[in-house]
C-alpha cells in the first residue's frame, strides 16, 4: 500500500498558513497591535501543522505541514515586497546594527577557533554520552537523542564562544563541562 | 487644551527579541559573521548540492530513460534478476542490494558489491541490462554527501558543516532583535546592503523550522560515526559494534563454503500480507552457504515505518523488526534519513523541499554578499574577495551544470567530477582578471548554456523522444525552463550604486 497523497492536503496546508501569516502581518504592520489577529495567525499556522496528523501520519504530517507553512509564510512575505529608491546614505546613518569591533589578538583568537571547534565537540560529546549514560529510558531513546544532542551543544557552543568577549569563562566552562561529563558517564556505564 | 498639557504616551511595550541589550546583539553578530565567512563556500556548496539531491530518484529516471520502467516485480523476475546480476556481476561477489519499483522510482535496481561494483536494471522478466548510467546521480548524491572526499572525512567534514550551520542559525536569530517588527518587510532596490539584509533575514526567518531540521539532521547523519566511535571508547570497552546492534539486526553466521544463488522466492512467500510495500532487499554473501536476506517491508504513512524481516539460507527467520513496535529512538533514527531529504510526502514536498534548499544556499551567499557591501559602503571595498565570491557562487551552478553533460555522455562519474573541478578551478583563475559583475554574468550564462546542452545530450543519448518514462520529459522540461531562464538578460534591473562600484573596481 502506498503513503496518502500529500497533494491535496499541502494544499489546505498552504491556505491555512498563508491566512494565519497574512493575519499575523496585518497586525504586526499596523501602529498598535492587535492580539486578536495576533492569536488567531498563530492559531491558524499551529492547525495547520497538527490537524496533517490525522491525514497524513502522525509524524510525517506535521512535517509535511512545516515545509509547507514556511513557504506559504515566505510567499505572504513575497506577495507584499516594497520597492525602496536608491539614495546616498553614510555608512553611519545605518539602523542595522554592526558586529562589534573588539580588540584581540592571534593567541586569542587561536583560542577562540579552538573552543569552537575541538573543544566545543568534545563537551558536546560528554554531555551527548552522560545523557545517554544517566537518563532513564529506552536505550535506543537515550543514545540517539544524546546523539541529536551533540550537534546541537556543539552549535551553541560556536555561536557562544566566537560572540563570547570572555574567552577564559568560556574556556573554564567548557573543559569543566567535558570532564565531568565524560566523568559521569564513565562512572555510571550504559544500562 | 495645549500641547503642553497633553498627557503623555504610554510608552510601546517591546517585544521579547527588542530587549535584548545591544552590545550582546553586536557580539553575536560578530561571531555570526566570523564563523559564516569561514564557512560560507561549504555551505553554499553542501546546501546547493543538497537541494538538487532532493531529486536523486527522479534524476535517476531521467538516467536511465531508456531502460525498463515497471510498476511492480513479481518473486519470479526478482530471482531471476538476482540471479542473473550475480553472474553477471564477476568475482569476488559479497552483497547484492536490490531495490524494487515503487511509485517514485519504476526501476527494479540492483547493485552488486564484488571485486568491481556493478548496477543492473531488469525489466518486468527479470531479464537484466547494463545499469551503470546514474553518473550524473551518483556526482551530485556524493558530492553532497562527502563531498567526493575519502568517505570518513568527507562525511565528517559534512557533519561538521552542519553544525557551523546550525551554530549560524542560533546566533542569526540572537542578533535579530528586530524579528517580529521586521517579519513581513520585503525592501527591494535601494541599497544593495539592505536589500540583501532583508531577502537574507526572512528568509533565514520564516524557513527556520525546515533549516533546523536539515542542519540537525545533517549534521547528526555526519557526525554518527564518531559519535557512536566515542561512545564505544567510553563505555562499551572500545567495541562500537555494540551500539549498532542495538539498532540493526544481527549479522548472519558465517559460513564461507560455496553455495548455489540463495533462493528468495520461499522468503517472499514468507512476508506476511499487512499492507506493507517490499521496498529493498539486502543480501549477503550470496553464494555462500552463510547466505542471508533481509527484506525491507514499508508500512504506509509511517515516517519510520519500515519493517525488517532477516532469512537464512534455508528461509527461515530469524529476526523480525516491527515498526510498530519501535520507540522513540528507533522512530528518530528510522525517520532521519527521508526527513533530511524530503522522501516522505510525495513530490510536492520534494519541491518544497527544492525551493527552501535553495533559500538555504541563498542565505549563505547572501551572507557575504551583505559582509561585502557593508565594507564597500564604509569606503573599504575588498574587490577580490567580491571577485573571488562570485567565482565560487557561480562556478558550482556552472560545474554542476558540466558534470551532468560529461555524466550522461561519458557515464562515468570520475569524469563528471572532473569537469565540476575543471570549470570551478578556470572560475577562480578567471576570478583574477575579472570583475565580479562579469564572472556573474558569465556565470549565470554558461550555466544556463551547459544546463541546456545536458537536456540536448540526454535527447540524443538516452531514450531521447522514444522515452518510456514520463519523468524524462518533466526532468528535461524543468532544465530546459530554467536554462532558458539563466540565458534570458534581466530585464527592468538596473546596477545599484555599490555593483556599478565593484565594475568600476
Amino acid at each position: 500500500m502506498q503513503d496518502t497523497p500529500a497533494l491535496l492536503p499541502s494544499l489546505l496546508i498552504a491556505v491555512a498558513a498563508g491566512a494565519g501569516a497574512w493575519l499575523l502581518r496585518r497586525s504586526w504592520q499596523g501602529k498598535t497591535q492587535q492580539s486578536g489577529l495576533v492569536a488567531a495567525g498563530w492559531l491558524l499556522i499551529a492547525a495547520a501543522i497538527v490537524f496533517p496528523a490525522w491525514l497524513l501520519g502522525p509524524a510525517r504530517g506535521p512535517f509535511i505541514a512545516l515545509a509547507i507553512v514556511s513557504t506559504a509564510a515566505l510567499a505572504v512575505v513575497a506577495a507584499n515586497y516594497s520597492i525602496r529608491q536608491a539614495k546616498a546614505r553614510a555608512a553611519r546613518e545605518s539602523l542595522a546594527p554592526e558586529p562589534s569591533d573588539r580588540a584581540t589578538t592571534k593567541g586569542r583568537e587561536t583560542l577562540r577557533w579552538l573552543l569552537a571547534g575541538p573543544i566545543g565537540m568534545i563537551a558536546a560529546m560528554g554531555v551527548g554520552i552522560a545523557w545517554a549514560a544517566l537518563v532513564p529510558g529506552e536505550q535506543q531513546t537515550r543514545l540517539v537523542v544524546g546523539g541529536l544532542l551533540v550537534p546541537l551543544i556543539w552549535g551553541g557552543c560556536m555561536a557562544w564562544t566566537l560572540a563570547d568577549n570572555r574567552i577564559l569563562r568560556a574556556t573554564a566552562v567548557l573543559t569543566g563541562v567535558a570532564i565531568i561529563s565524560f566523568t559521569a558517564a564513565i562512572v555510571k556505564g550504559f544500562a | 487644551m495645549t500641547a503642553a498639557s497633553k498627557p503623555p504616551k504610554p510608552a510601546k511595550k517591546k517585544d521579547l527579541m527588542s530587549r535584548i541589550p545591544a552590545g550582546f546583539v553586536r557580539a553575536v553578530l560578530r561571531g555570526h559573521s566570523s564563523l559564516g565567512l569561514a564557512f560560507a563556500a561549504l555551505i553554499y556548496l553542501i546546501c546547493l548540492s543538497g537541494s538538487l539531491a532532493v531529486f536523486a530518484h527522479e534524476f535517476q529516471r531521467w538516467e536511465s530513460a531508456a531502460g525498463p520502467h515497471l510498476a511492480t516485480a513479481s518473486p519470479d523476475a526478482v530471482q531471476t534478476a538476482f540471479a542473473g546480476a550475480i553472474a553477471a556481476g564477476g568475482p569476488g561477489v559479497e552483497h547484492v542490494y536490490i531495490t524494487l519499483p515503487s511509485a517514485d522510482f519504476p526501476r527494479l535496481l540492483l547493485h552488486v558489491d564484488a571485486d568491481t561494483d556493478r548496477e543492473f536494471l531488469a525489466d518486468a522478466s527479470g531479464k537484466i541490462v547494463p545499469g551503470q548510467e546514474f553518473a550524473w546521480t551518483e556526482f551530485i548524491t556524493r558530492l553532497h554527501i562527502n563531498l567526493h572526499l575519502p568517505v570518513t572525512w568527507g562525511i565528517f567534514l559534512v557533519g561538521l558543516i552542519g553544525v557551523a550551520l546550525l551554530s549560524s542559525l542560533i546566533s542569526g536569530i540572537l542578533a535579530h532583535p528586530r524579528i517580529f517588527r521586521d517579519a513581513f518587510h520585503l525592501r527591494l532596490g535601494g541599497s544593495k546592503r539592505l536589500q540583501e539584509a532583508d531577502l537574507h533575514n526572512r528568509l533565514g526567518v520564516w524557513a527556520l523550522p525546515f533549516h533546523i531540521i536539515i542542519s540537525l539532521t545533517g549534521a547528526f547523519l555526519g557526525l554518527t560515526t564518531i559519535i557512536v566511535g566515542v561512545l564505544g571508547m567510553a563505555m562499551f570497552n572500545g567495541d562500537a559494534n555494540k551500539v549498532y546492534a542495538l539498532f540493526f539486526p544481527p549479522p548472519p553466521v558465517d559460513d564461507p563454503r560455496p553455495a548455489p544463488v540463495l533462493d528468495l522466492r520461499p522468503m517472499f512467500a514468507k512476508l506476511p500480507r499487512d499492507g506493507g510495500r517490499i521496498t529493498y532487499i539486502f543480501t549477503e554473501h550470496p553464494t555462500e552457504r552463510g547466505g542471508a536476506a533481509l527484506f525491507n517491508v514499508k508500512q504506509p504513512d509511517r515516517m519510520a515505518g519500515t519493517d525488517s524481516y532477516a532469512f537464512r539460507r534455508d528461509a527461515s527467520l530469524y529476526n523480525v523488526q516491527k515498526a510498530a513496535d519501535n520507540n522513540l529512538g528507533e522512530d528518530l533514527l528510522g525517520g532521519m534519513g527521508q526527513l533530511h531529504f524530503g522522501w516522505f510526502g510525495g513530490g510536492i514536498v520534494k519541491v518544497v523541499y527544492f525551493a527552501l534548499g535553495l533559500a538555504l544556499t541563498y542565505l549563505a551567499a547572501s551572507g557575504v554578499n551583505i559582509w561585502l557591501a557593508r565594507r564597500r559602503d564604509k569606503g573599504r571595498p575588498a574587490p577580490r574577495w567580491e571577485r573571488a565570491w562570485a567565482a565560487t557562487v557561480w562556478g558550482q551552478p556552472a560545474g554542476m551544470a558540466a558534470a551532468a553533460v560529461t555524466g550522461l555522455a561519458t557515464i562515468s562519474a570520475a569524469i563528471a567530477i572532473g569537469a565540476w573541478l575543471a570549470v570551478n578551478l578556470l572560475f577562480l583563475a578567471a576570478a583574477i582578471r575579472l570583475a565580479a559583475p562579469s564572472l556573474s554574468r558569465i556565470g549565470r550564462l554558461a550555466t544556463g548554456a551547459l544546463t541546456l546542452l545536458a537536456v540536448a545530450v540526454h535527447l540524443s543519448l538516452r531514450g531521447g523522444l522514444a522515452a518510456a518514462d514520463p519523468m524524462a520529459w518533466i526532468v528535461n522540461l524543468v532544465l530546459v525552463a530554467g536554462g532558458a531562464l539563466l540565458l534570458i538578460p534581466r530585464l527592468g534591473t538596473r546596477k545599484s550604486p555599490s555593483e556599478a562600484a565593484t565594475a568600476a573596481a
